[in-house]
């Protein structure tokens, strides 16, 4: 026996429940299906940035632009603060050679609309008290926003389920079959079977074996992200932070940087934001150690180690608890969005990696747009996932 | 129930009963879940004393049994502890 729906997306992570939020919103009957518990997977083991600044002019920054206006209309939809706010983000610079990179990228986002500016070490220390004095400058953006993840994904499902949705936990998807009919039939580990003429995949992490189900080549790997809590803190300073360090090297294949083999191996990268909860989220690792979720002690020490070493007032202070979630990557640092070429009606929305909570409204905006009005804008065909 | 009437359970994050069975009837049947959606259990002593409490309004509401709402995976730190007993490369075991 099974249950007949239009839709039934796998996953009920951030960009599930946006998709299945926004799909039942436009009239579609759907099924979230979920592997775990509530908020199992990277969404609930992340930080709550909708960052503008780390963004390369193009599809990711124009997205980002439309996730934001989409939150500020989902607060008053979902009856709930969302912990959105604005806070503010600031890019450290260390260097000369960060500088003249960063300069640069400054320019080609004021271009293309984006609040930023280039601060020097006296502004930044205004803003950043507490700042080591190694930062010679930093880039500023006003824009740069949070949003509390739980409460978004929370008030998606409620909010979803008051309009007919159904989210359906600790059921992992173990086959996808298409039958002559045209619909595709969903099992669970535990025998429990969904149909529906589309199908939406957004796994994250997992979707790569979602999507080999149904043989679908979905090019996407987890990379693992550790992150620490501290104790509620009184503010160090005006706005969350970051470094330029890896978005130069990324910028500029030309900069290689002076990093031991342990911080390449753990990607060492730093992001410092304050939460909902007046404590501190402190990140964060990218390792490549496949679906292990553990957290590791040269992990979180080096995590630790970098933040102490930049606002060096953090090292009294307590972490409360460590997390860590594996980020869904892409070859191009793109997502993938759209139909499968060749498997009518199978879709993946998967790929954001540490972008996730930033551009789930829109994500789940656009699924719903290509399922329902069966039209996929021109600029979205570079985020096809049959562009691999 | 009133407000009157109403209990913190979660100290820490000032979590009330009313809140926590609100969600349990919601059908979010486990800690995690209860958790990540009212903060109890997330604040300075991480569901220490809130913990038990709530697992019992778990199993009271689903019949589910006790032990089986308490397994819960714990990691280090297993106290809080200062950022900076970190930079001593020799404190690994006792966080």
């Amino acid at each position: 026996m099974s249950s007949s729906y239009d839709v039934v997306v796998i996953g009920g992570g951030i960009i599930g429940l946006s998709s299945g939020y926004y799909l039942t919103k436009r009239g579609k009957r759907v099924v979230v299906v979920d592997r775990g518990n509530f908020a199992n997977g990277a969404s609930g083991s992340c930080d709550d940035m909708i960052l503008f600044q780390s963004k390369q002019p193009g599809i990711n920054l124009e997205l980002a632009f439309e996730s934001l206006e989409l939150y500020k209309s989902l607060v008053s939809e979902l009856d709930d603060t969302l912990g959105f706010h604005s806070l503010g983000g600031m890019v450290l610079i260390e260097n000369q050679k960060e500088l003249e990179v960063m300069e640069d990228f400054v320019k080609q986002q004021q271009a293309y609309g984006l609040d930023v500016v280039i601060l020097d070490q006296k502004e930044t220390r205004k803003k950043q008290p507490f700042l080591s004095e190694r930062f010679i400058a930093s880039t500023y953006s006003p824009t740069d926003s949070q949003a509390y993840p739980f409460s978004v994904m929370y008030r998606l499902a409620q909010k979803g389920r008051d309009m007919g949705m159904e989210v359906v936990h600790n059921a992992p998807v173990v086959g996808i079959e298409k039958q002559g009919n045209g619909n595709f039939i969903v099992s669970t580990a535990q025998n429990l079977h969904f149909e529906a003429p589309v199908v939406v995949n957004a796994a994250g992490a997992w979707a790569k074996e979602v999507a080999s189900l149904v043989e679908a080549h979905v090019p996407i790997e987890p990379k693992r992200g550790q992150v620490v809590i501290t104790e509620k803190v009184p503010a160090v300073g005006e706005a969350n932070l970051w470094t330029a360090r890896y978005l130069v090297s990324k910028l500029k294949s030309g900069i290689t940087l002076e990093s031991t083999e342990e911080e390449l191996r753990l990607g060492l990268g730093f992001a410092f934001t304050r939460t909902e909860g007046d404590s501190y989220l402190i990140g964060s690792t990218r390792e490549n150690v496949g679906f292990d979720t553990r957290t590791t002690m040269d992990g979180i020490r080096a995590v630790v180690n970098q933040a102490t070493s930049i606002v060096p007032v953090m090292k009294e202070v307590n972490m409360i608890r460590v997390m860590a979630g594996l980020r869904p990557a892409t070859p191009d640092g793109k997502m993938l969005l759209g139909e499968h070429d060749g498997i009518e009606g199978f879709y993946t929305a998967a790929g954001h990696e540490g972008d996730g909570i930033s551009l789930a409204p829109i994500t789940g905006k656009l699924l719903s747009e290509m399922i329902v009005d069966q039209k996929v804008e021109k600029r979205l065909s570079e985020l096809s996932p049959n562009r691999f | 129930m009133s407000e009157k009437e109403d209990y913190i359970v979660c100290r820490c994050e000032e979590v009330t009963l009313s809140e926590i069975e609100r969600v349990i009837d919601q059908g979010y049947h486990t800690l995690d879940d209860v958790k990540r959606i009212t903060r109890a259990g997330m604040g300075l002593c991480q569901g220490r004393s809130c913990s038990k409490v709530i697992a019992r309004l778990i199993s009271q509401k689903t019949g589910k049994p006790l032990e089986e709402i308490l397994q819960v995976k714990y990691r280090f730190p297993v106290r809080t502890e200062q950022m900076k007993t970190l930079e001593k490369q020799e404190n690994t075991d006792e966080l």
